[in-house]
């Protein structure tokens, strides 16, 4: 269930405060700033592209993102409103040309702080990194940065032939929402390069809304998810069996059927294809999340979907993930 | 009732698939006839299809590599389904790499065509994609309303121009106004108009031949008396001839029209071994 009452937990941390912007704080004034540099190299980096499209991923989640700079990176962050998704995507401060993430320390503040990022309307971000093939082309490097004077972040794509591309978009100052899964208490867990995930979805129509995945110790398999009262005079349904080999990585703890919406997962698809790195599908009985994952180097992303629970019931109950206050990355 | 039917060979699924996607842009739902030989996709000419008919029909055995059908009756032996071609258009779009394609008429919920395609993988078994299409056994007793079109007594027979010119000439008149004006002749002069209050646009095609039609019983049809300059027109709602057009992936062999002046205008595709015919009924 969401944790609705913000829960400051900073003072159990060891830690600083992590996260130094100040600038959203709205008792005291202090410099603050952060700014990032996403260096783009048109011949071989696709920094651009992969960080364009994690934003395409996230607006498939929500209307909103959080935009949370850290010291150890970037974290971006949405749920979308029926709780029911959350997608959180992390690049290390590695992940970019340059990365500087500061605040000048206060000498009065008392008062408890409040672990405080951006909350960015994604209309007004995406299309700055509309056309991602386009992005990797024309554009040389990328600055983001905030004015310690307003509630704006800076966007500016420095292009070829001189042309810059500046835009700031006013901000909200907002309590980043993390959730709480234990992936490694998943009995079952997949893991594949994302071509094979995105060659099993072309299969379902783009209006596909559920999917569900059912594993056996030796079968997989994907089908359109249909219930008692589906009407199947008029509905197509598409099936797809794998075997275990095809996967990286199986392990089947528990035969299970878990059922969530494709139309958020999408989005990681193709934002793990542009980074290249497999994907890791960790879930257990239905009702539970399932949790999307990817990791490398410098960049994790994690989308945690509710699942249909196996309740028979008019409503399909949906367990969200947990949601707490920030307090520390996601396990 | 029965019907199985697998296809092997990557040409001949390609070549499918692309019979399938022309009948989808022409139809929302339409009628698919099974017998021993043929297949046929039909659309009566109902109001609901705003008079428009279609009837097309392909030889299974350049198609499929097995095909097995068994009819309602023995002395019946046809199937018919009404089905949404769009489906099938979509079950095929993803096959194209296939090993093999089955088709099978099954009854699991409700009577549905399950195509299932077998598709390489990276391990040693294949990846199977099923998709259950929805389908609706008619009953024989309406078999009467899917027969086949027979050919109008028309006023003139004329030879199409190259369809990529005249999709891209219609696309856009069909900016401008909602119905076009079709006019040939029997010296293989064609024009297309569009007239509205403040323009009228007409492209004019020449030089593009006439078919010999030869009649059955010997005795003269309408268009043999005719003037060879006299125009045969019909006015027909553009969309109609848009669709048709931009449905067509591949250059027919044989591409004509069949004008019965303001009544009904006739189009014929022939290609190897699919032959479509569409008619579209002349507005008032």
């Amino acid at each position: 269930m969401l944790s609705p009452i913000p829960s400051f937990h900073l003072e159990k941390h060891e830690k600083r405060l992590t996260f130094p912007l100040k600038l959203f704080w709205r008792k005291l004034r202090g410099i603050t700033c952060f700014s990032i540099d996403l260096k783009c190299i048109s011949c071989h980096s696709v920094s651009l592209a992969v960080f364009g499209r994690a934003v395409h991923a996230m607006a498939r989640v929500s209307d909103e993102f959080c935009f949370d700079p850290i010291d150890r990176g970037l974290a971006l962050r949405s749920v979308n409103s029926s709780r029911s998704a959350y997608a959180y995507v992390f690049f290390s401060s590695m992940f970019f040309q340059h990365y500087c993430s500061t605040a000048a320390p206060q000498p009065c503040q008392k008062e408890k702080q409040l672990s405080l990022a951006c909350k960015l309307i994604i209309k007004s971000v995406l299309p700055i990194f509309r056309c991602v093939n386009v992005l990797e082309r024309h554009v040389e490097k990328c600055n983001i940065y905030t004015d310690d004077k307003d509630h704006h972040i800076t966007f500016q794509l420095l292009c070829r032939n001189g042309i810059v591309k500046t835009h700031n978009l006013a901000f909200q100052e907002c309590d980043p929402l993390q959730a709480v899964f234990a992936k490694h208490m998943c009995p079952n867990v997949l893991r594949a390069h994302s071509r094979l995930l995105a060659d099993i979805m072309v299969h379902f129509p783009t209006s596909q809304e559920e999917v569900t995945l059912s594993v056996t110790p030796t079968r997989v398999c994907f089908k359109s998810y249909t219930e008692e009262d589906t009407d199947f005079t008029k509905t197509m349904v598409t099936e797809i069996q794998l075997s275990p080999d095809e996967f990286d990585y199986f392990q089947v703890g528990v035969d299970s059927e878990v059922t969530f919406c494709l139309r958020e997962l999408r989005g990681l698809l193709a934002f793990s294809e542009a980074t290249s790195v497999p994907v890791s599908i960790h879930f257990d009985m239905p009702g539970k999340p399932v949790a999307f994952s990817i990791e490398d180097t410098v960049l994790e992303a994690s989308f945690i979907l509710a699942t249909l629970s196996d309740i028979r019931s008019e409503m399909a109950s949906q367990e969200p993930a947990c949601f707490s206050q920030m307090q520390e990355r996601l396990a | 009732m029965r019907f199985r039917a697998k296809i092997v060979d990557l040409a001949c699924l390609n070549h499918f698939s692309r019979v399938i996607n022309t009948i989808a842009k022409l139809a929302k739902s339409c009628t698919l006839r099974l017998t021993v030989s043929k297949l046929y996709f039909i659309l009566s000419d109902r109001v609901a299809n705003g008079g428009v008919s279609m009837w097309c029909e392909l030889c299974q055995g350049n198609f499929f590599d097995e095909y097995q059908m068994e009819g309602v009756a023995v002395d019946h032996n046809e199937i018919y389904l009404e089905l949404v071609p769009e489906n099938l258009s979509r079950a095929l779009k993803t096959a194209q790499s296939a090993k093999a394609v089955k088709i099978k008429l099954t009854n699991k919920h409700s009577p549905c065509l399950r195509v299932a395609v077998e598709l390489p993988s990276l391990s040693s078994s294949s990846r199977i994609v099923t998709h259950d299409i929805p389908v609706k056994v008619i009953p024989r007793r309406l078999w009467n309303d899917f027969r086949e079109p027979s050919v109008p007594d028309f006023d003139v027979s004329i030879y199409l121009p190259a369809l990529k010119t005249m999709k891209s000439i219609v696309e856009r008149m069909k900016n401008i106004s909602n119905c076009i004006v079709i006019e040939a002749n029997l010296s293989g002069e064609m024009n297309l108009k569009i007239e509205t209050d403040v323009v009228s646009v007409t492209t004019h095609f020449k030089d593009l031949g006439n078919p010999p039609w030869a009649s059955e019983d010997g005795c003269q049809s309408s268009a043999q008396d005719r003037d060879l300059q006299s125009m045969a027109e019909a006015r027909i709602d553009i969309k109609k001839l848009q669709q048709l057009l931009v449905g067509q992936q591949v250059n027919p062999t044989k591409a004509l029209c069949n004008i019965v002046s303001k009544r009904i205008v006739h189009f014929v595709l022939l290609h190897e071994d699919v032959s479509l015919q569409y008619f579209i009924p002349a507005l008032a």
